[in-house]
């Protein structure tokens, strides 16, 4: 028997006492925070990780600027493969282009600033008109009539060799400025 | 310490801490007791880290491959947290192994403890399939024509072979089925069956108690309480074995091979290392002694095992007089690591380095033929897969001809001949030779 142990009266088995069964206690406590430590920093790490991600944006080509007729809006198709998880999915947008006459192209996003829906070019009266709730933008994007608070949103855009490239963003629906989502 | 009081007031805890913690060791506490809680402690980690990789696991063939190349690429601490669940597992055979090594050793299978011995085989074969369900989930190259050979052997069985192939597969080929059947085998029946089995192997031992030492004068010197001592070596061989897992995780990355390819059979697998000896045995069988190896000897010695308890009915604990039990058990571990060291050096025969591989490389890349061709899912599809060409076209001298006249040696090829130096074409030749699975 350990010279240390002493009987433990109510059981007769013999265990360590005082500083020696601290020791003990102290090692497990210490082996048993390592482990849960190690474990917990990796694992928090690892389950929040995805869940901050932005998205990455890059410039899309959307056709030849040269395609684009002056002073009337064009619909333009927008394709990019969104990152969903280990998966790829094909998104497609219909943006707005339109050049103006002294060259400088403007691209709206296809969402209508009051509540999200999609509007389209009435060449009639040339105005932008959304059929939810009846906002009127005008060529420039412009306010002319309905609840809508904001001018349509400008999509950055720049020209490269020829081709318009665009990075597509979304803002938030129904406040005075826009916001990125 | 007021939380405890006042719980404890309540719930009676007291008894149940003295039982947990003042269990009866004979002989008093020590390092060799240690293998049952580390390998309890490896399959709780094995537990959660598995939980976490199913966060982000998809068990169907289209996306359980991306899956794991998202965990591993995408995920912070992704490959961490794989790397701990893959080698956990082998850490956890091996202290299974070391687990039951003690128990032999010592004969605490003898009599009163044989069912905890029984109970303890059956957690052993949970494990194992455990790895073997485990193995097919990254659906990978390796996963599925190691899995295809696995089922593939239980198909010799007589009678009820086909039907056990089929009900593992889940249909005629190895495929979707199989893969969501292996993975709520892994994650869901298995888990529930296995905690049963430790609840039992455990509620027997503390019926029984743990044997302690061979020698009666040993025991005689009394019992040592479980806690503090014991727990503390427990805690510490915990600590250490983490420490080891996680430096295996972070040092010795676990690559994924290809993505499953089913209509490649020139893919050589291999299985886990804790199969390895008995996929080294079946390559010394052939015909009509292969159902021998493949179910006649594993049936056999499972058997055995399991009843090692009423077959060895030597009533000596003491190792001394236990000379033909320790005999027996010597030449077992013999023939397992002897097979086992034949394997690894088979497959993890040093390749020998050759310049004239890297300089093809580098030509294949001047040439631009990743255009035509894929290596390891980069380049174009116009051509063969070159991944493991090497396998499948292993003559030099057929290399040398095909690349100057690709007509000539696979008639009706658009592949066009290039002008190549005698050096360009020995060297692109070698890394052609050099494109195999030998790993």
């Amino acid at each position: 028997m350990h010279p240390e142990a002493e009987q433990n009266d109510s059981s007769g088995f013999y265990t360590p006492v005082g500083s020696r069964r601290k020791f003990f206690h102290w090692m497990t406590g210490i082996a048993a925070s390592l482990i849960g430590v190690g474990l917990a920093i990796p694992l928090i790490g690892y389950v929040i990780s995805p869940a901050f991600k932005r998205m990455e944006q890059s410039w899309i080509d959307v056709g030849r600027e040269r395609d684009l007729p002056v002073g009337k809006p064009k619909q333009l198709d927008y394709v990019t493969s969104l990152k969903d998880g280990w998966m790829e999915t094909k998104a497609e947008k219909a943006l707005w282009a339109v050049k103006q006459a002294d060259g400088q192209v403007t691209v709206f996003s296809p969402i209508c600033p009051h509540l999200g829906c999609g509007y389209r070019w009435e060449d009639s009266d040339r105005t932008f008109k959304c059929p939810c709730h009846g906002s009127v933008f005008d060529i420039s994007g412009k306010v002319m009539a309905g609840p809508a608070p904001r001018s349509l949103d400008v999509l950055p855009t720049k020209i490269e060799n020829g081709h318009l490239l665009v990075i597509y963003k979304e803002y938030k629906a129904g406040l005075p400025k826009a916001v990125e989502l | 310490m007021r939380l405890y009081e006042w719980l404890d007031s309540r719930l009676r805890l007291k008894p149940i801490r003295e039982t947990l913690l003042d269990e009866p060791i004979p002989g008093g506490a020590s390092w060799i007791y240690v293998f049952g809680s580390a390998t309890l402690f490896l399959f709780g980690l094995q537990a959660i880290t598995g939980m976490f990789l199913a966060l982000y696991y998809a068990p169907t063939p289209d996306h359980a491959y991306d899956s794991i190349q998202f965990i591993e690429k995408e995920i912070t601490f992704g490959s961490f947290v794989r790397g701990l669940h893959h080698w956990g597992a082998s850490i956890m055979v091996v202290m299974i192994g070391l687990h039951m090594l003690q128990t032999f050793l010592y004969g605490a299978y003898k009599p009163p403890r044989e069912l905890m011995w029984m109970v303890g085989v059956i957690l052993l074969f949970i494990t194992l399939v455990f790895a073997f369900t485990g193995y097919l989930l990254p659906w990978d190259q390796n996963a599925y024509w190691a899995t295809q050979v696995g089922i593939n052997m239980v198909g010799g069985v007589p009678m009820v072979g086909d039907f056990l192939v089929r009900v593992l597969r889940g249909g005629e080929s190895l495929g979707a089925l199989t893969l969501s059947r292996f993975f709520a085998v892994h994650v869901l029946f298995l888990p529930a069956v296995l905690i049963v089995g430790i609840v039992l192997h455990l509620f027997i031992l503390r019926r029984v108690g743990p044997a302690g030492p061979w020698s009666d004068e040993r025991a005689k010197l009394g019992s040592e309480t479980f806690a503090p001592r014991q727990v503390y070596m427990d805690a510490v061989v915990m600590l250490a074995l983490f420490m080891v897992v996680a430096a295996l995780a972070l040092t010795v990355p676990f690559d994924l091979a290809d993505k499953a390819n089913p209509s490649d059979t020139t893919f050589v697998p291999v299985p886990g290392w804790y199969f390895l000896f008995y996929y080294q045995l079946l390559k010394y069988v052939h015909g009509p002694f292969e159902p021998l190896v493949t179910w006649i000897l594993p049936a056999a010695f499972i058997l055995v095992v399991f009843f090692w308890p009423f077959i060895d009915r030597n009533p000596a604990r003491n190792p001394a007089q236990r000379r033909t039990t320790m005999l027996a058990g010597a030449a077992f571990l013999m023939v397992v690591f002897g097979l086992l060291g034949l394997s690894l050096r088979d497959l993890y025969a040093v390749p020998r380095l050759d310049p004239s591989v890297a300089h093809g490389k580098a030509l294949y890349a001047q040439y631009g033929w990743a255009g035509c061709h894929v290596i390891h899912g980069e380049g174009g599809g116009v051509g063969p897969d070159l991944s493991y060409v090497g396998d499948a076209r292993p003559d030099r001298e057929w290399h040398h001809r095909h690349f100057q006249d690709p007509q000539a040696m696979v008639p009706g090829s658009i592949m066009p001949s290039f002008p190549l130096t005698d050096r360009e074409l020995h060297d692109l030749t070698s890394y052609m030779l050099s494109l195999t699975q030998g790993r």
